[in-house]
């Protein structure tokens, strides 16, 4: 225990280095300003903006991969978690309020982490393979719910405006988005620095066998940590669907690899026990500003791609970060 | 029990399943006129990708014109994108010996399985995307060329000759990307419109938004963008978002292609996108075209049929679209 527990301090070394590649991607940012455009503040609400569904997905697999696991699903989640959004409140007649659909969205990510949860704590299913069929599956329950069709209807139904409200702070007009997506990053934030459970997950992915011998109930912690991970893609599926005014059963693919991404370049380890929101925030920001910025530029999506491969290795090598051995 | 005298049983019992079938179900009389044409058609239609929205539209129109004639026995199968399920098909529709084959290929690679169909002699209707050589009857599709060129032409006559145009392409490994987008800015090159921002959008509706909110930092005066042209109607959709978004959305007039029933045309009924032109799939054609060689007249159907587009707007938009002229 008493290992984790300095675990959760994070070596200031992972810190510097996520600040250092946020750092320069402003830099680069501020050379390359598309004529000034980079230095209007109304691009930076923008860019939080874009990315704030995702961070919130970032902060639930951050969860899950403090634990040493791995999900594939959340992508498929989004999506399901969206249509199923997207069909109560424009398919049903009569419409569910928010106060109903928004919650029974969430609980369908729940149910999804739960399930991937569970395939990977009690039948002992690699993270991998179980949240890679969860991956296929919810994929599958987003088109058969919607018949393969996207949800939308026009004009668009208040509910969804009301999801896009903009707060005036000043002269600019900040979207919503970026307070619930900060709300969801100070809870994680707090589930892990403070919460008994929170202690529990960097155990488990420092060592699960101690944390195993240490009391710990390995199995329910990561049946937690799952569907909280399923909570996450359930928020950014209602995020999404207010984004794209529809509830597309195609959408959100690749979606777990730059939410991945996001956790990786930050500096959480793959291999569990190391890591946490606060840089994952600085990761969301790194690769977030980093598309903002090739985009403003006009950059082609050839370059945007090998850039965004070079970015990722640099960070990474940066963070000094090497796999760790578990046996040791 | 080995696993070959299994499949042997099994099959016996189909056929013994089938046999059975059939004294059940007398075969149909034979017409008399035209030589003895039969009375049931039985049409076999394999669809590629029943996923895309656009394909799942081609199926229900294939249903409902095939439901227009009682005499047609239709079989539809979807190929979940993949062509060697595909050519399968091909193989089970030879096997199961209909009178004819309408099918919308994933690729070039359903060349031979096609032609194998018509060279045992039965008619085959290619929709949408092309094959090989000239092994099948009748070619049906939409030309995304003539639609770049009619995009063009209506953009050069709303915006007056002169603008700033946003352009959001399809992705660039597809050929309909280009062949949206080059005709497009052939018609309008010799005018003061201007395009100000492009990128690839890769035919996704998330991809474009983000594309549109670069667009509108760099061309953050109002007023500094006439139009946005969305290569299909989601990208033109997710455009008038984003603008609405930064509330630009007034100041911008939206067009796009597809014109999906319940997308494209019906944003344009709602005020969203101020045009669309339609990419047809050509399931009426194809089933007219059916009829005629199934009864016989092979002669009236030619070897390629070419189709044109329809420009969706809020004032045409109820009465269902208007052809365009080339």
């Amino acid at each position: 225990m008493g290992r984790s527990f300095t675990q959760r301090f994070l070596p200031r070394r992972d810190v510097l280095a996520a600040v250092g590649a946020l750092v320069l991607m402003l830099t680069l940012g501020s050379i390359f300003n598309a004529g000034g455009v980079f230095f209007e503040p109304s691009t930076h609400t923008d860019t939080w903006h874009q990315n704030a569904a995702m961070g919130v997905l970032a902060c639930g697999l951050t969860i899950v991969i403090l634990t040493g696991g791995i999900d594939l699903a959340v992508g498929s989640v989004v999506a399901l978690c969206a249509v199923v959004f997207a069909l109560l409140i424009l398919k049903r007649d009569p419409p569910l309020t928010g106060w109903l659909a928004i919650p029974l969205s969430l609980l369908v990510g729940i149910g999804a982490g739960a399930i991937s949860g569970s395939l990977i704590a009690f039948a002992r299913i690699q993270p991998f393979v179980a949240t890679l069929a969860l991956m296929a599956a919810a994929r599958g329950a987003a088109k058969w719910l919607t018949d393969g069709v996207k949800v939308q209807k026009f004009p668009y139904p208040p509910l969804i405006e009301a999801l896009n409200t903009k707060i005036p702070i000043g002269p600019l007009a900040v979207s919503i988005h970026i307070p619930i997506f900060l709300a969801i990053a100070a809870c994680t934030l707090i589930l892990l620095r403070t919460q008994v459970l929170g202690v529990r997950i960097y155990a488990i992915g420092g060592n699960e066998q101690a944390a195993h011998y240490s009391g710990i109930p390995v199995r329910r912690v990561k049946l937690l940590a799952y569907a909280i991970c399923g909570l996450c893609s359930g928020i950014a599926g209602v995020m999404f669907c207010a984004l794209e005014r529809q509830g597309n059963p195609d959408g959100g693919v690749g979606y777990e690899l730059t939410a991945i991404a996001m956790v990786v370049i930050g500096g959480t380890s793959l291999a569990g026990g190391r890591g946490g929101i606060l840089l994952t925030l600085l990761g969301c920001l790194t690769i977030g500003y980093l598309r903002k910025i090739l985009d403003l530029n006009s950059v082609g999506t050839p370059q945007q791609l090998m850039i965004t491969g070079a970015i990722i290795v640099i960070a990474v090598l940066a963070q000094g970060i090497r796999r760790r051995d578990k046996s040791a | 029990m080995n696993p070959l005298s299994r499949r042997a049983c099994l099959s016996l019992l189909a056929l013994a399943g089938l046999s059975s079938l059939s004294i059940a179900q007398p075969p149909q009389p034979a017409k008399t006129d035209g030589g003895g044409i039969k009375q049931t058609f039985h049409i076999g239609y394999s669809q590629c990708n029943r996923g895309e929205p656009w394909r799942e539209q081609m199926d229900k129109d294939i249903k409902s014109n095939a439901a227009k004639h009682a005499e047609i026995d239709l079989q539809m199968k979807d190929a979940q994108n993949e062509a060697s399920r595909q050519m399968a098909h091909v193989k089970e529709f030879i096997n199961a010996k209909v009178d004819l084959i309408i099918i919308s290929p994933k690729d070039t690679s359903l060349t031979p399985a096609v032609a194998e169909a018509f060279d045992a002699g039965i008619p085959v209707i290619i929709l949408d995307r092309g094959l090989e050589g000239d092994k099948f009857t009748c070619f049906i599709g939409a030309d995304n060329k003539l639609i770049g060129a009619q995009v063009g032409k209506w953009v050069k006559e709303t915006l007056k000759g002169s603008g700033n145009v946003v352009e959001l392409k399809g992705l660039s490994s597809s050929p309909p990307a280009a062949d949206r987008s080059e005709p497009f800015r052939a018609a309008i090159k010799d005018t003061q419109i201007k395009i100000v921002y492009d990128a690839d959008m890769e035919w996704l509706s998330d991809v474009a938004r983000e594309k549109m909110q670069a667009a509108l930092s760099r061309n953050p005066k109002k007023g500094s963008i006439n139009l946005v042209y969305g290569a299909n109607d989601p990208a033109a959709i997710a455009a008038y978002n984003a603008a609405k978004d930064a509330g630009r959305e007034a100041e911008m007039i939206f067009v796009g292609v597809d014109a999906l029933p319940h997308e494209g045309v019906e944003a344009v009924r709602k005020g969203i996108l101020n045009a669309t032109f339609e990419y047809p799939n050509g399931a009426d054609k194809a089933i007219d075209a059916a009829m005629k060689l199934l009864m016989g007249k092979k002669n009236e159907v030619q070897k390629k049929i070419i189709l044109g587009t329809k420009l969706f707007t809020k004032d045409n938009v109820d009465k269902g679209g208007e052809e365009v002229k080339p």
